[in-house]
């Protein structure tokens, strides 16, 4: 079924457009350490605020102008005529484990230093905005799928078996949504941030921390939903003759019943990920979500929500907001086009 | 989860959002004539020396937050609140903050008794509170009879006591007024002399009854919270304006006998967030503004079209630091707040120096404040002219002195650079600040990169204020610690800082006894200058703390921002001090 769907998508244009490009935003996510040129937190004092470097073909190669702080009062740079520095591919750098035990000494491309490359411009403290937004889709991109991970886990478990047995077990599963649905989500989350802090103290340890609050914040939906479907599909006889036979209730709920749910949650699980992201994002632009050292794409926004960044025209640190962006319209078209392809029904177009 | 989606959206916008609305709101305010009262002048009126002016003119002020949360001296603890209450509530004296002297205010004149421990105050004769009653004597000694009053818990009583000692406050007759202290107390002038004097006629009731702290609230009708400021409150909206109006019965006057201040109407309006504030500076609806040094700039691209000028004022007050917990303690469980080794290294003055040489100030100034900022190496920044020794023990940027100094103290590295002590622990500590402040994360994460060159790991752990504070003060399991102070003022300020057995002595607060040589000495030092009323030797005992503060290092100075003051240019007698608030005399303040 897997594979069929896959083709459906190909088939269609907006579909294999947007599965393609995701493809290549993971892809690069995977592969950050090695296409970014610089590392999180190397920063550089005398270049901060500094435009995208002009990416320039010289002497037969790839070069990067050179520029001059012409106004440090507001972070003013000019090209210096005729001063370039080549881009050099598959340059040595700083060792790093990618995956954790893979030691790498190389990354893609690179320019020799003092030079900078700077592809899209970079920060307060002269970090290279590109390798940020990179490592930052990591946490940004990967969220979406661990959190769908974990409630589409619960929700199944908890609507299924609400769905499956009905009665009492049914009556404290949906007044459990339903508490936990009645509360505002957004205060929910800075509430559970609050109170789960102090035990979360190491970066990643937040990255988790972010997941799993949003992870439960977002279950009850689905898990209702599945009840729901659950509940339908109970009375249908191929659930009965699975009970005839003498199947235990796990086996049916796995074998029988979680084959017929697969195509809704494949749709309700491709749209719900932007929620994901954006609940990421709205965290840690309030400043309890992803914290520095770290980066994520909100993290990226929040740190330049000021006057200064619109009124000296530094829109390159606005482009973690247009990656957000992006990527949620690519999801939800996804999420579009397969749910017209497992459900004709309710499909929208002509 | 359509509630964040909106947030997120909502958010990323607002910038746009405030810049767009603030395009929009038309800039123009309602131009009647005020109608004035025109009261005698006091007897003792204060004449000021600058040429007459003429009545007239709406000033108006942005400011972020809520407003005031009281207008109670015994309740008040926030700046703004404190604020509010200083337009509306004189004291004995005042200060010019231009020149830092201390000038006649409700008191005409005072002396000091030789054993400099009893002070007689002359209160100017025919002064009247807002609403017409006399300004007398009785006022002055209700006062401090009520901060005095245990019915009333607030935080001036333990400021206006010397070793848990009240001063003694009589009233000679109606104008005189003595106040006799347990012991010698320098600062008395600025602390007590300018504090606020309530109305005895206003608020005796409340006394009398017990209800002192809940009078004066926010809810109070703005008449009866009588003045005798330059200012009375007009009218008050929470979260939106406050209005002042001039007070009829002000003492102060200019050579032709109009009394001041000039100004029709002084408003503030309250605004969600310094972006906001800022953009209705720099878009003209607001009379003056602090402007922080990254957005110097921009905003002054718009002083011709709005008419405004951003003056620079130099350093500005605010101490940027860090430090290392010193405590030796242990807490209920019997852990240690600080590994004993890592203690070792913080207590060692050669590691604290290594780190004070290899960080790049320079480099922060530079590249996060634009160029507008200045090193620290001592507890007073040099907006404190009275106060700032400029002759300190300095840790310009230099890895090498760093290593140099950490070699000195049995440090050693490995191949890859990375930093151990001599019995083999790996140097790493976490840094705690709080996530608030911009400016303290850019140096919080370069601090943790010119660590890494020197071999030493560090982690940041950036919380929220409130947890952060508890952590340096109440709890103590932390490492290294990132705070901003506002300083200025005098040294008395940092008594709790200071001395060995401080609650704000953070690296080590409340001690029995001084752990150190040298706290022992601040001790010694910080007492001899609160007892002396000579400010030439004040100024050397003071002066020597700045010294060992810079050589011993318990506290990592950084650097202050510049500060920088948009004023529109409408205004006569703008005087625009080193430090404080721009508005100190807009009394005098009229249009061009």
């Amino acid at each position: 079924m897997t594979s069929d769907l896959l083709h459906q998508i190909l088939r269609r244009r907006a579909g294999a457009f947007c599965l393609v490009v995701l493809i290549l935003f993971y892809v690069a996510a995977f592969f950050a350490p090695l296409l970014a040129p610089y590392a999180t937190s190397d920063q550089d004092l005398t270049k901060t605020y500094h435009p995208p470097t002009g990416v320039v073909w010289q002497e037969g190669r790839l070069a990067v102008r050179l520029y001059k702080l012409v106004d440090p009062t507001c972070a003013k740079y000019e090209a210096e005529p005729g001063q370039f520095a080549p881009i050099h591919f598959w340059v040595k750098a700083p060792t790093y484990h990618f995956l954790g035990f893979i030691p790498v000494s190389h990354r893609l491309f690179g320019v020799e230093a003092p030079a900078r490359l700077y592809l899209l411009g970079s920060d307060e403290t002269g970090r290279d905005v590109f390798s940020r937004l990179l490592y930052g889709s990591r946490v940004s991109l990967t969220i979406g799928l661990i959190g769908i991970l974990i409630t589409t886990v619960i929700g199944l478990t908890v609507g299924g078996l609400a769905g499956y047995f009905g009665g009492v077990f049914d009556s404290v599963a949906m007044r459990g949504t339903e508490l936990i649905m009645a509360i505002p989500g957004l205060y929910l989350i800075i509430a559970l941030r609050a109170a789960l802090a102090k035990y979360f103290d190491d970066s990643d340890q937040i990255f988790i921390l972010i997941v799993v609050i949003l992870s439960f914040i977002g279950w009850a939906g689905t898990a209702r939903v599945i009840r729901g479907l659950t509940l339908s599909l109970r009375n249908r006889p191929f659930i009965y003759a699975a009970e005839a036979l003498g199947q235990g209730p796990v086996t049916i709920l796995w074998k029988h019943l979680f084959p017929n749910l697969f195509s809704y949650l494949i749709v309700t699980s491709m749209l719900s990920i932007p929620g994901y992201i954006l609940g990421e994002a709205a965290l840690s632009f309030l400043g309890i979500g992803i914290q520095e050292p770290s980066t994520s794409w909100g993290l990226m926004l929040s740190q330049v929500q000021d006057l200064k960044v619109f009124m000296l025209n530094f829109w390159w640190l606005l482009t973690p907001g247009l990656a957000i962006f992006i990527t949620v319209i690519l999801f939800n078209v996804l999420g579009d086009v397969v749910r017209d392809i497992v459900d004709p029904k309710l499909k929208t177009q002509v | 989860m359509p509630s964040l989606r909106l947030t997120v959206l909502n958010s990323l916008f607002r910038g746009v959002a405030i810049t767009l609305a603030a395009l929009l709101i038309p800039a123009c305010s309602p131009r009647q004539k005020l109608k004035r009262e025109f009261p005698p002048l006091p007897k003792d009126v204060d004449i000021i020396t600058k040429p007459p002016g003429r009545y007239g003119g709406i000033y108006i002020n942005v400011d972020p937050g809520g407003g005031p949360n009281t207008f109670n001296y015994l309740v008040a603890e926030d700046a703004t609140s404190m604020g509010a209450i200083g337009t509306v509530l004189e004291g004995l004296v005042r200060r010019n903050s231009l020149t830092e002297e201390i000038i006649p205010g409700l008191a005409k004149s005072w002396e000091v008794s030789p054993d400099n421990k009893t002070y007689t105050f002359h209160l100017r004769e025919g002064v009247k509170w807002s609403d017409g009653a006399p300004f007398s004597a009785d006022d002055v000694v209700f006062t401090f009879a009520c901060i005095y009053d245990e019915r009333f818990p607030n935080r001036h009583a333990s400021d206006y006591s010397i070793d848990g000692k009240p001063f003694k406050v009589e009233k000679m007759d109606n104008l005189t007024v003595r106040f006799i202290t347990p012991d010698i107390y320098a600062p008395f002038l600025e602390m007590v002399g300018g504090g606020p004097i309530l109305p005895k006629h206003a608020l005796q009731k409340f006394a009398d009854n017990g209800t002192l702290m809940k009078a004066w609230n926010i809810g109070t009708h703005p008449r009866e919270i009588v003045s005798t400021g330059m200012f009375r409150i007009a009218s008050f909206k929470p979260g939106e304006r406050l209005v002042y109006e001039p007070n009829p019965h002000y003492w102060r006057a200019d050579n032709t006998g109009q009394r001041l201040p000039y100004l029709d109407l002084y408003i503030t309006k309250f605004v969600r967030d310094q972006n906001a504030s800022l953009a209705a500076f720099a878009t003209g609806q607001s009379d003056s503004e602090g402007i922080t040094p990254d957005n110097v700039e921009w905003v002054r691209r718009g002083e011709k079209a709005h008419n405004y000028t951003v003056h620079e004022r130099g350093p500005s007050t605010v101490c940027n630091f860090l430090w290392f917990n010193q405590n030796p303690e242990k807490d209920k469980s019997g852990k240690p707040f600080v590994e004993p080794y890592k203690l070792k290294w913080f207590q060692d003055v050669r590691f604290r120096q290594a780190v004070s040489h290899g960080i790049n100030r320079e480099g922060i100034i530079k590249g996060v404040l634009f160029g507008r900022g200045t090193p620290l190496w001592g507890p007073e920044t040099p907006a404190n002219t009275k106060w700032f020794n400029p002759d300190l023990q300095k840790y310009p940027y230099s890895p090498e002195k760093a290593r140099e100094l950490l070699k000195l103290a049995g440090f050693r590295w490995n191949e890859a650079g990375e930093l151990f002590d001599s019995a083999e622990n790996r140097v790493s500590f976490t840094l705690n600040t709080n996530q608030e402040n911009p400016i303290r994360q850019h140096m919080a994460t370069v601090f943790k990169e010119n660590m890494k060159d020197l071999g030493i790991e560090v982690k940041l752990q950036l919380l929220d204020f409130g947890t952060f504070v508890k952590k340096i003060g109440e709890s103590y399991d932390y490492e290294c610690g990132m705070l901003g102070l506002t300083g200025g003022g005098d040294p008395v300020g940092g008594m709790s800082v200071y001395l060995s057995s401080g609650r704000m002595h953070e690296w080590y607060p409340n001690q029995k006894k001084p752990a150190t040589a040298w706290e022992a000495r601040i001790d010694e030092l910080m007492m001899k200058q609160l007892k002396t009323l000579n400010l030439a030797e004040r100024k050397k005992y003071w002066f020597e703390v700045q010294r060992i503060m810079s050589e011993q290092l318990p506290f990592i100075y950084l650097i202050t921002p510049n500060s920088y003051e948009g004023v529109k240019n409408r205004w006569e007698n703008v005087e625009i001090p080193k430090s404080g608030g721009i508005t100190w005399n807009l009394d005098e303040y009229y249009l061009k």
